[in-house]
């Protein structure tokens, strides 16, 4: 039981990292499932973390609270960039949010109060593992609800054949828009519980490499339901460490085993126990996702 | 399909956890070794550095260095009888990662102290963890503020650094240039976009003040510019007396190119990202002339480092660097406090620390080594210039 | 002002040299390549490599731009072509180019270490060019010349050879090029030879110009194409040289009036405007997907 418990302990900060990364996970997921390629999610999580951990160092902001504000802001931030790219689609959008999240990083880069290029130190370490948890499991449930709800339905409309469904009635625009907000507040929370989690911040944490990183997480695990980004963000965030013997070789490793899930699982991990399904859907063409 | 997908899962936790039980990293657990051996058990010294990530340019010079040093201490008998075995872990240059490794070294193999991690940003994370198991940690590599003395994360008295900070560094870089280069005004151009380039750039900018220097300008660039002629010419208009430059080595190397293409014989003055052989290597004739404060150079004639040389190409091959050095001076440091501790194995390593505490001029390659109360290292400074592609002494 | 000139000219010619390869796979397969910059890194560092066995300078530019070119090849094989036998989106092959990009960037690494390396002393050509008060770097002259011939070089390529008439087929419909008799595959290969061979020519000119190759020094140019396509406008080739240039004067020019620390935002925010208000960008022949 002793081994158990330092096992537990020495593996802690994994285990949160991988919660972290599978609501970041789901926040891309959100926005695939509506059709939307956004590489626009570490700037959501960015903005969340550094303001989040400045209410709580200096204006003594309870916990939860400045969680909430963080997401909210980046949700915030969301808006009028989900309503101005709507249009953009396909690889467009995903360079358009990824300017998006260069400016924001730029900014942030700039403002005194970040710390700069120093970064922030100091954060007060106040996030649990079951706040990540408890999160995790809140919106993994919510999103599965509303896959199968009509919202999730025109989502799922739209992600097929746009024009189709705006011919059908359904206000594209709108649901676009929510898709998108949705994802910022969700990648804004994952962003306000890491801040609290590492005692420091550095603004390199949020740029580009996060971004496609995440992306990584959603598209290898899969998009046809909520299971496939928990499972891209598990194999990822756990790799290294079941790699770390190998240690030199590890991003050698990595990087087969991200070339091997893309070419031989098109609809990504979560498939794994439905080649046969997978089988037939190539035969038509409809394999893979959008 | 929910029940493939649970098996799956669950399987892989399994693993998961499988794998993390068993050793990873360097050598583990060998308690039948050492019980074999009459003398005294092992004494376990933990070692985390960035073997992967960004920090892995350092990381394999750091593993040399203090694997050389354990091997030579050792070869003279360890800590009163006692040898020194080196448990060596991938700090991957992440928070998490440091985080993670420091973790293993306290509970997992339960070390007597632990050297690194790599990177400051690195340290400011995974430090606490060590404070709070009271495992004494000896910085080897880190150079920012914040690492000991004044923790911003809370006391931090278990925390030591034989690793120059800049803040030690550059005030006298600062004082000598002024003395020898009859410094009044200069431009200060710095990488904004990492830690240690913007740490740098404060210390500069206030140890430059305090010394009476007009900084004409301040001069921001990105470290990922593909290309300096800008900045710089911007700093050559103003007509100082000298260009200081904080940021790591690439973006240096830039600046010296450029500076020689439009002003040769310009001053040019750095922090601790000017010491490395790639500056002269790939700047050449630019390079000529630069000048930094550092901890160690490789030319340094005192027999501790002539002979750490000597022995560092005979085993690798290859010159040592900085990092090198600093590793290996640093487990030469803690193998002094070792020796000084009744029962270094002991499960509370509070007698270690009050040693590590008391040390006072450590024969090193980098010098004689003491701690201040701020656990800090008081080494000299050495001054350099880069004279024939050399780093040469001017202080 | 003049030196400015010219060194804008330098950095937009490595700009345009980079984002060419990009740029001409987008155009022919829709793919975004972000194995490129790791293909421009091996050029440099398979420059470094054959001249530290004594080979000059201009032999192993050859060398690494016939090397990455194959290796172009072989990454569409192993890494794109089975996805396009299914059909896939482009976007699974954006994904398993980030695979390729992380095992040849450690590959490099394992070999080099990750840091600053530089070419053997004297081997890369130097020299200054005196015009009139001005001192200038011979070597960025050499440089601009060498870019600017493959710049015409290539356009001349996809305007007047059979091989041209063919990518372009094949960028409008695929199926159609095939069924007009155009050998897919065969023009496939020739796509990503040329895109990386030209990226690998744009590592080693870059490798000279700042005698510091390491690993990660594709980096930074990976967001600049992105730019220079969107705003010289997707799948356009004489567009990615006006975008090239357009951004790296641009970048020059923002010294004047923007704080250092904002620079980059000129960069990205010129994205994001010309994606709203123009995404053909200037001289784009695609249309977007526009709804």
């Amino acid at each position: 039981m002793d081994e158990l418990n330092d096992l537990f302990f020495a593996y802690s900060t994994t285990i949160g990292v991988l919660g972290i990364n599978g609501l970041l996970a789901l926040s891309v997921w959100l926005t695939l499932y509506c059709g939307q390629l956004t590489l626009g999610n570490a700037a959501f999580m960015g903005i969340a973390a550094y303001s989040s951990a400045l209410l709580t160092m200096r204006a003594d902001v309870p916990f939860p609270l400045a969680l909430l504000i963080g997401a909210l802001l980046a949700g915030l931030v969301a808006l009028p960039l989900g309503a101005t790219v709507f249009r953009l689609r396909g690889v467009y959008l995903a360079i358009a949010t990824l300017a998006f999240g260069e400016v924001i990083r730029v900014v942030i880069l700039a403002i005194p109060a970040t710390g700069k290029g120093q970064g922030l130190v100091g954060i007060p370490p106040t996030t649990e593992l079951w706040h990540i948890y408890l999160s995790l499991a809140v919106v993994t449930y919510l999103l599965a609800r509303v896959r199968l709800s009509t919202i999730g339905r025109a989502w799922s409309a739209i992600r097929e054949d746009e024009v189709a469904a705006a011919s059908q009635g359904i206000a594209v625009r709108r649901y676009k828009l929510l898709a998108f907000v949705l994802g910022a507040l969700i990648a804004g929370l994952a962003g306000g519980l890491s801040a609290h989690f590492n005692f420091a911040l550095q603004p390199d944490e949020f740029g580009f490499a996060r971004a496609v990183q995440i992306l990584v997480f959603a598209v290898v695990g899969g998009v046809p339901n909520v299971l496939g980004p928990l499972l891209g963000a598990l194999l990822f965030t756990v790799l290294p460490e079941i790699l770390r013997s190998l240690q030199e070789y590890r991003d050698i490793f990595q990087g087969a085993v991200l070339v091997l899930v893309i070419v031989y699982l098109p609809r990504g991990l979560v498939t794994l126990f439905q080649l046969r399904r997978t089988r037939r859907l190539q035969r038509v063409g409809a394999a893979d996702v959008a | 399909m929910t029940k493939r997908l649970i098996g799956i899962v669950s399987a892989l936790a399994v693993l998961l956890a499988a794998c993390g039980g068993s050793g990873t990293g360097g050598a583990s657990n060998a308690p039948a070794a050492s019980a074999a051996a009459a003398s005294k058990p092992d004494i376990k010294v933990g070692v985390a550095i960035s073997l992967t990530g960004v920090g892995n340019a350092y990381g394999p010079a750091q593993k040399n260095g203090v694997q050389l040093a354990a091997d030579r201490i050792n070869a003279a008998g360890g800590a009163n009888g006692a040898k020194i075995q080196l448990i060596i872990e991938d700090d991957q240059s992440t928070t998490d990662g440091g985080i993670t490794a420091f973790k293993k070294l306290v509970q997992q193999d339960r070390v007597a102290a632990i050297l690194g991690p790599t990177l400051s940003g690195t340290a400011v994370a995974a430090d606490p963890v060590a404070q709070s198991a009271q495992t004494p940690v000896i910085a080897i590599s880190n150079t920012g503020d914040g690492i000991v003395g004044k923790c911003s994360y809370g006391p931090c008295d278990y925390v030591f650094r034989v690793s120059l900070g800049e803040s030690a560094a550059i005030p006298e870089t600062v004082k000598t240039v002024k003395a020898k280069l009859n410094l009044k005004t200069v431009v200060l151009m710095y990488a904004q976009d990492d830690k240690f380039s913007s740490d740098g750039f404060a210390i500069f900018k206030k140890a430059l003040e305090g010394a009476g220097i007009t900084i004409k300008k301040e001069i921001a660039y990105s470290k990922n510019d593909v290309d300096l002629s800008g900045p710089v010419t911007q700093a050559v208009a103003e007509s100082p007396d000298a260009i200081v430059n904080s940021s790591l080595a690439g973006p240096a190397i830039k600046v010296l190119q450029e500076v020689a293409k439009r002003k040769p014989g310009l001053p040019v003055i750095g922090g601790n990202g000017f010491n490395t052989p790639a500056l002269a290597a790939s700047a050449g004739a630019a390079a000529e002339g630069a000048i930094s404060g550092t901890a160690w150079f490789i030319d340094n004639p005192s027999t501790e480092n002539k002979d750490f040389v000597a022995a560092y190409k005979a085993k690798y091959s290859a010159d040592p660097d900085q990092f090198a050095a600093q590793a290996y001076a640093g487990l030469y440091v803690l193998l002094d406090a070792l020796k000084r501790t009744p029962n270094p194995n002991s499960v509370l390593h509070d007698k270690l620390k009050a040693q590590i505490e008391l040390t006072t001029g450590v024969k090193t390659p980098l010098g004689e080594v003491s701690f201040n109360k701020d656990h800090d290292v008081t080494q000299k400074v050495y001054v350099v210039q880069i004279k024939g592609g050399k780093f040469t002494p001017i202080n | 002002m003049l030196e400015q000139i010219y060194n804008a000219v330098f950095v937009g010619s490595i700009y345009a040299l980079f984002a060419l390869g990009f740029t001409l796979v987008f155009s022919v397969l829709d793919i975004l390549n972000l194995a490129h910059p790791a293909i421009f890194t091996v050029g440099a560092f398979t420059a470094l490599f054959v001249m530290q066995a004594g080979v000059p300078a201009p032999l192993a530019l050859v060398i690494a731009a016939v090397v990455c070119g194959l290796l172009g090849v072989l990454l569409d094989r192993v890494a794109f072509a089975p996805l396009r036998r299914r059909g896939a989106p482009p976007l699974s092959a954006m994904i398993s180019s980030i695979g390729v990009a992380l095992i040849l960037t450690r590959l490099i690494q394992l070999r080099y270490g990750p840091d600053l390396q530089a070419y053997p002393a004297g081997s890369v050509p130097s020299g200054v060019l005196d015009v009139g008060s001005l001192q200038l770097d011979g070597l960025r002259l050499v440089i601009i010349v060498v870019a600017l011939a493959l710049m015409v070089g290539l356009t001349f390529l996809v305007r007047r050879t059979p091989l041209g008439r063919q990518l372009r087929a094949l960028a409008e419909d695929p199926r159609a090029a095939r069924l007009l008799g155009v050998d897919v595959e065969r023009a496939i290969a020739a796509t990503f030879f040329i895109s990386a061979g030209l990226g690998g020519v744009a590592g080693v000119l870059y490798g000279f110009a700042t005698n510091s190759p390491y690993s990660q020094m594709g980096l930074p140019f990976e967001l600049k194409a992105f730019t220079v396509m969107v705003v010289g406008g997707m799948g356009s080739i004489p567009g990615a040289l006006v975008g090239a240039y357009l951004l790296s004067f641009g970048e020059t020019a923002s010294l004047a009036f923007l704080p250092s620390e904002l620079r980059d935002a000129f960069a990205f925010g010129l994205l994001f405007i010309v994606l709203l208000v123009r995404p053909n960008g200037l001289l784009g022949q695609k249309s977007p997907d526009r709804v």
